[in-house]
């Protein structure tokens, strides 16, 4: 509902504006009381963390134990409410936490794929996707996993992938991935930065110099950690992470939003922030991302992910037929000059040799709107020179003219000879063709 | 490459006086108006390809005309160039708020039962995601106040052809300018095109006196 609709409903509403930032700040507790426990834990979003508990059951015995002590250290800084989900894999996990309720607050998964079966399709987080699915007869994951994969991809692109992936259980696992070289990019502050705009500026500025770096070479990070120094000696750390890859805009709110919550916190001296200002700042990029890609010298590096998007809803509305990219390869006309293939396919190979001497073609500058069919055409003959152009409900008059190029048609196809004029009007130019003494409409110089 | 010379030339050509109309900016919305023929659409590939370092970019075809070697040789590059295809109203306006949500720039033909308000939501979403966007009308004009920039096509005169001799080489368009991207002035501007991606804008007719006042 929109603001304004929730007015008119009632007027003494309030209302209280998202704000990530602050949201970490309280949330920031939270994440230090089950980082005490658990090591390297992984905040999704303020409110969400992932942990992977693989090392903390052997310490404490069992699940049993681990979990009860998360619970009372959560309970203890931030009171009843929370929810727990434990599987072998985040996308379970974070699934078995929604399923989980206030009353019950813990929900353990014992098989993953059995669980993943039985959710429905709306666990994938996009309601359009889930419609689509529904509308095909698709109510579940297990369905959804029991689907070629190619299948999917071809209907639903990079979307379909994901969501192939996460049903059939290739989540990104939390444990650690070696990265090859370091990466991060580290900026020191002197005299301390005690003022969140200032921080926030560094963090844009910092985001940008790590995703430009050349050693990552247009890889783009899943996760992030954010390193942070105060004045008293103490560094902070913590792990951010992302379905998609991160972007500079993405990057740089993550690490406002963490820094927001070390400064509150050790302002309101409610957990173990930043005291005394940020002397260090540190940022490192993991799990980069398998299709990292090179980028020009000038390009975007937000544009990849969101396009590949755009594209890919666009392909949902109108069909995979209608989103289109074309490669050169040879012909005479100017439709025959173009092979297209569908958006997020491999371009396949020519057909006809675009390096070839093509005798009859059209030559450049080529006419911008050629009809997929070409339709009849009036135009008035005076001994074989074109003087008049119907266009529409009005004759004109033919300035000027060059042509025939002839194009003999494969006869043993069917195929007539072709005479191809080019007409210039006072309204424009245009691109005809004669065949067996009919004159067609073949293209516009528009 | 081809796009930074010809953009480099569009350029030049502003610095003598005439504005930058041809090179697309951020959020700015772009009508063009005339019928096919004029070389409009061809105009609107040179604009694309000043944008197409910067992620690739879309032409939603209504007709399903656009032919992919007038944009190549308009300086796009053909793994740049995304061409969706959409001629019901009702999709085309969904279509083109995505697009404009995730490509670099949008050239979108408009059906001709596009309603106003969705022109106007498109518009205003491509202020806000500061995509440039050019609309060309098939049938009619725009609404009036919607494109930052209106570009209407006066007169094209084509060269290089005589009597069934030559064949088609240089054309100049003449249009005219008006909007809140000339401030509230109207100029006439000739384009010169010499088949290239190189358009050349004639800085005499530019500097042209402006005529009335519009918005």
């Amino acid at each position: 509902m929109r603001r304004r609709e929730a007015e008119a409903v009632c007027p003494t509403v309030a209302t209280i504006e998202h704000d990530p930032g602050a949201e970490m700040a309280r949330f920031e507790r939270v994440a230090v009381a089950v980082e005490t426990l658990i090591p390297r834990i992984e905040v999704v979003i303020p409110g969400l963390i992932l942990a992977p508990v693989t090392g903390a059951v052997r310490y404490f015995g069992g699940e049993e134990p681990l979990i009860d002590r998360v619970a009372k250290e959560i309970d203890a800084v931030a009171g009843q409410g929370f929810r727990l989900g434990v599987a072998a894999g985040p996308f379970a996990a974070r699934r078995a936490a929604e399923i989980a309720t206030e009353a019950d607050p813990l929900y353990v998964v014992s098989d993953d794929d059995a669980f993943r079966a039985m959710l429905d399709v709306e666990a994938l987080g996009s309601d359009d996707m889930a419609a689509v699915f529904r509308w095909l007869g698709i109510s579940t994951l297990g369905e959804l996993a029991a689907l070629p994969r190619e299948a999917v991809v071809s209907r639903f692109g990079p979307d379909g992938l994901r969501a192939h992936r996460l049903a059939t259980g290739e989540d990104r696992a939390t444990q650690d991935r070696v990265i090859a070289a370091d990466l991060s990019i580290e900026e020191k502050f002197d005299p301390p930065l005690e003022n969140l705009e200032q921080a926030a500026f560094i963090a844009r500025s910092l985001a940008h110099q790590l995703l430009e770096a050349p050693v990552m070479q247009g890889a783009t990070p899943h996760r992030i950690e954010v390193e942070a120094e105060a004045a008293d000696g103490a560094v902070r750390r913590r792990t951010w992470r992302s379905a998609d890859p991160f972007n500079e805009p993405m990057l740089a709110e993550r690490v406002r939003w963490q820094l927001q919550a070390w400064l509150d916190t050790a302002q309101l001296r409610s957990g173990p922030g930043i005291r005394g200002g940020l002397v260090r700042l540190r940022i490192a990029p993991a799990d980069l991302s398998d299709d990292g890609r090179q980028l020009a010298l000038d390009e975007d590096a937000l544009s990849a992910a969101e396009a590949q998007r755009a594209f890919a809803q666009t392909q949902a509305i109108v069909g995979n037929d209608e989103v289109l990219q074309a490669i050169p390869q040879g012909g005479r006309d100017p439709g025959e000059r173009a092979l297209w293939y569908r958006w997020g396919e491999n371009p396949p190979a020519p057909e006809r040799d675009p390096q070839a001497p093509w005798p009859g073609q059209i030559p450049a500058p080529l006419p911008a709107l050629v009809p997929p069919d070409p339709y009849p055409l009036e135009v008035e003959w005076d001994a074989g020179i074109p003087t008049r152009v119907r266009l529409g409900t009005r004759w004109v008059e033919v300035i000027s003219w060059a042509g025939p190029w002839r194009k003999v048609g494969r006869w043993w196809d069917g195929e007539y000879p072709a005479d191809r004029y080019q007409l210039v009007t006072s309204a424009g130019a245009f691109l005809c063709a004669v065949v067996q003494g009919k004159t067609y409409m073949a293209g516009v110089y528009d | 490459m081809a796009g930074a010379v010809q953009l480099e030339q569009l350029r030049s050509a502003s610095d003598l006086g005439a504005p930058d109309v041809l090179s697309l900016q951020p959020g700015r919305v772009t009508g063009l108006i005339g019928h096919p023929g004029f070389g409009l659409t061809r105009l609107g590939l040179v604009m694309l390809a000043s944008r197409e370092q910067l992620g690739p970019v879309a032409y939603l075809d209504v007709r399903g005309w656009l032919s992919p070697p007038a944009a190549w040789e308009s300086g796009l590059s053909p793994e740049r160039l995304v061409v969706v295809r959409c001629s019901d109203p009702v999709r085309w306006a969904r279509v083109a708020s995505h697009l404009l949500e995730g490509v670099g720039a949008v050239y979108a033909e408009v059906p001709a039962r596009a309603k106003p308000a969705q022109l106007h939501k498109l518009v205003a979403l491509a202020r806000n995601r500061k995509t440039p966007l050019v609309l060309r009308p098939v049938q009619g004009d725009l609404p009036s106040g919607l494109a930052h920039l209106r570009l209407e096509a006066r007169q094209v005169l084509w060269e290089g052809t005589d009597r069934g001799h030559g064949r088609l080489t240089n054309r100049k368009l003449v249009f005219e300018a008006s909007g809140k991207a000339m401030r509230g002035m109207t100029r006439l501007i000739e384009v010169e095109d010499d088949g290239t991606n190189a358009l050349r804008l004639v800085s005499g007719l530019a500097a042209a006196p402006a005529g009335r006042a519009t918005g």
